[in-house]
């Protein structure tokens, strides 16, 4: 959800009935406002939070700010929401119940360079305006990249699953389930009681002894556990890619839908996590939901920025040792290709493997020549085609081997 | 310490004593963390001094400190307690040969005795006048399972042990986690805790952590570490180096006996600020295509108003 100025003025002033003299009714208010937000907050931190303003002045703003932030605020991607937020509902409530002198506030850059709800009165007419007017500009730079526009509408005609066969799409469910199967089995190192296991744990040993008075007679053995692998999936859906996005859709989701932990992202020039978007059974929604959110479907590619911002941002938290990454591209690439190797060297680092599936692979006078594709592969475990069922069952096979 | 007493000024004052140079915010949140008695979350980047901050209180708080550092299989065994396996076998045949009560040493080995306690439970079973810091440790390397597992203890501050009944906290621990963010922590988990970002300090604010830290340290240098730092860090490297790189490269620095940075010297030390090869030719070749231009940045370092 993107969180302008506007959205937070409307979200504060549709709590706005509900504020009381008091400061738990305030703190509720803003706490739903904060839902509005897309932040969750759940009752317990809110009475938290009542609970904790007797323990600093709450005159003192910037201490307030603060209570506020660690009570309500579990992730740091947050701050700059909440602090739109708060400077914009509790500024009217400081007008009621403070002194003005505490109103000067240090303005927290927010990091998507939006105007803030503003220090001074009438700044919320100023920052909607200044709102709107950044929007136009942004949307004024998006035709100057000639990014294509598209009706919601007809991105979902073209891209309708019913075109595709029912025997094709019930064969392509199934392999995808095999996939996700091998994929899903890796074994741990927490390990669980069992009868073939290699070690003995002494707690159970100990225990079963006693009733032979203390004897060790059973030796109680632990096995390795199985332990599920994360997937995270980044697909091209760049223009070069159109014919094979039907399938690419119904990929992600089938993945996502047969395997815990699965993230999934959409890149052309810019990345998007379409994650909480399929986490649904509903295919078709799910569909109505991609469209209707990302831009710069079937627009151009740049692999190296994109995956740049996926190092950056969601990598650290997303990717582990034991998380293998997929992406499917075909490797055309327009942006800067030293950007795209030094990415791939990163991710390299922090992933168990990286996957690469190309649907041009297949066609036979294809050879990964574009620069893109030549730059990544060194950093690749595995470099397959994906276009038709079949070669969704030999990558299955791939992975079961991988995996083991 | 009487907690009732105190403020976020006296925290900050107490931290600084210490040579822990905080700004409001945090010490707003650690204030409400002793005083509300929650656990508090803190996130940040490598080195930026979020096991310091324990250590410190741990300190300052003169409460014992307890460390539960996390890796990844971390089980509740590790973490709470075990029995002491060999200690219950040796007395069992003890009492074999001499032809003991048989009903007796079943409830005697069970008992306190033969019992290793793991941090968690020693945190909760602490003796002493004041309550103990409890340091979870780098919280997302452990597993979703221990995630879970902690969640109760951190909630009710009660362990129960089978054979022994339940043991509840005489006081309540000072919880601190910490977390890398090399994954997500559980929502259920955040919730329990204050959450707090330790962001990179500032130049101003890293200039005071050197100080405080070498007063001997020349102010000119001190400002041109700084400075470099915060160019570094604005730059595209694998690992961006924290705090702790800081100051064991002023360390470095000061036992060199450099009073200014040059190209050289910077080249030279550059293993105390960043870790990985491809790192440091990387900045190798930024210093040589002078993409990064050490002289101009040495000298345009802003001056601190003193």
């Amino acid at each position: 959800m993107d969180v302008t100025p506007e959205t937070v003025a409307s979200a504060v002033s549709s709590v706005a009935s509900s504020r009381g003299r008091g400061t738990l009714p305030n703190l509720m208010a803003f706490a739903r406002a904060l839902k509005q937000l897309g932040i969750k907050v759940s009752l317990s931190q809110v009475l938290d939070v009542s609970r904790s303003v007797d323990f600093v002045d709450i005159g003192a703003r910037p201490d307030f700010r603060a209570l506020l932030r660690a009570n309500l605020i579990s992730q740091k991607e947050d701050f700059p929401v909440f602090d739109m937020a708060f400077d914009c509902f509790w500024r009217e409530q400081t007008y009621e119940r403070m002194p003005m002198e505490t109103l000067e506030i240090q303005g927290t850059p927010t990091e998507s360079d939006a105007p803030e709800g503003g220090d001074e009165e009438g700044g919320l007419e100023e920052a909607a305006s200044e709102a709107m007017a950044n929007e136009n500009l942004q949307l004024e730079n998006l035709d100057e990249f000639a990014v294509p526009t598209y009706s919601p509408q007809e991105l979902m005609n073209r891209k309708d699953f019913s075109e595709m066969g029912v025997e094709e799409s019930r064969a392509i469910a199934r392999a995808i389930m095999l996939i996700a199967t091998k994929i899903a089995t890796q074994i741990s190192r927490r390990k669980k009681v069992g009868r073939k296991g290699s070690t003995v744990d002494p707690r159970w040993t100990m225990r079963r002894s006693m009733k032979y008075g203390g004897e060790v007679i059973e030796l109680v053995r632990r096995k390795k556990r199985i332990k599920k692998t994360k997937v995270v999936l980044l697909c091209d859906v760049s223009g070069s890619m159109d014919c094979y996005s039907r399938f690419l859709i119904q990929f992600m989701y089938g993945l996502q839908n047969e395997l815990w932990g699965v993230e999934t992202f959409v890149f052309s020039t810019s990345l998007s996590r379409i994650t909480h978007l399929i986490r649904t059974k509903d295919i078709v929604n799910a569909l109505d939901k991609i469209s209707g959110s990302i831009l710069g479907w079937s627009g151009g590619t740049n692999i190296g920025r994109s995956l740049h911002t996926f190092n950056r941002n969601f990598a650290p938290s997303i990717v582990t040792h034991r998380t293998v990454v997929v992406i499917i591209s075909d490797g055309w690439d327009r942006g800067d290709v030293s950007l795209l190797e030094r990415e791939m060297q990163d991710l390299k680092r922090r992933a168990k493997k990286i996957i690469w599936l190309n649907p041009l692979l297949a066609s036979e006078n294809y050879e990964p020549l574009c620069k893109g594709m030549q730059a990544a592969l060194p950093y690749l475990d595995l470099f397959l085609s994906v276009h038709n069922v079949n070669s969704l069952v030999s990558l299955g096979r791939t992975l079961q081997k991988m995996v083991a | 310490m009487d907690l009732k007493q105190l403020t976020i000024e006296q925290v900050q004052e107490i931290l600084l004593k210490e040579k822990y140079v905080c700004d409001r915010s945090l010490a707003t949140v650690v204030y409400l963390s002793l005083v509300m008695g929650k656990p508090l979350l803190l996130e940040g980047e490598a080195g930026v001094g979020k096991t310091e901050i324990a250590k410190v209180l741990a300190k300052v708080l003169d409460a014992k400190l307890i460390r539960l550092q996390c890796y990844e299989g971390l089980d509740a065994n590790t973490a709470l307690y075990e029995w002491n396996y060999p200690k219950q076998m040796l007395r069992i045949k003890l009492e074999e040969v001499e032809h003991g009560d048989k009903a007796k040493v079943e409830t005697e080995i069970f008992s306190q005795d033969y019992l290793i306690k793991r941090p968690l439970l020693e945190a909760i079973q602490t003796d002493g006048a004041n309550p103990p810091v409890l340091l979870i440790d780098e919280i997302d390397r452990a597993d979703m399972e221990f995630e879970a597992f902690l969640l109760e203890v951190l909630s009710d501050f009660q362990i129960t042990i089978p054979e022994l009944g339940t043991v509840s906290a005489r006081h309540r621990p000072y919880v601190f986690l910490t977390s890398n963010r090399t994954r997500e922590i559980h929502d259920a988990l955040k919730r329990r805790c204050l959450y707090h970002w330790i962001e990179y300090p500032t130049f101003e604010k890293e200039y005071e952590i050197i100080t405080t830290k070498f007063p001997e340290v020349e102010a000119k240098m001190a400002q041109q570490i700084c400075a470099f730092m915060q160019k570094v860090r604005e730059m595209n490297f694998y690992k961006r180096p924290g705090v702790a790189e800081t100051l064991d490269w002023a360390s470095a620095l000061i036992a060199l006996n450099r009073k200014n940075l040059d190209d050289k010297s910077v080249v030279e030390t550059m293993g105390c600020v960043f870790k990985y090869r491809e790192d440091l030719h990387h900045l190798r070749e930024q210093v040589e295509s002078r993409q990064l231009n050490l002289d101009t940045l040495l000298r345009v370092s802003p001056e601190l108003v003193s």
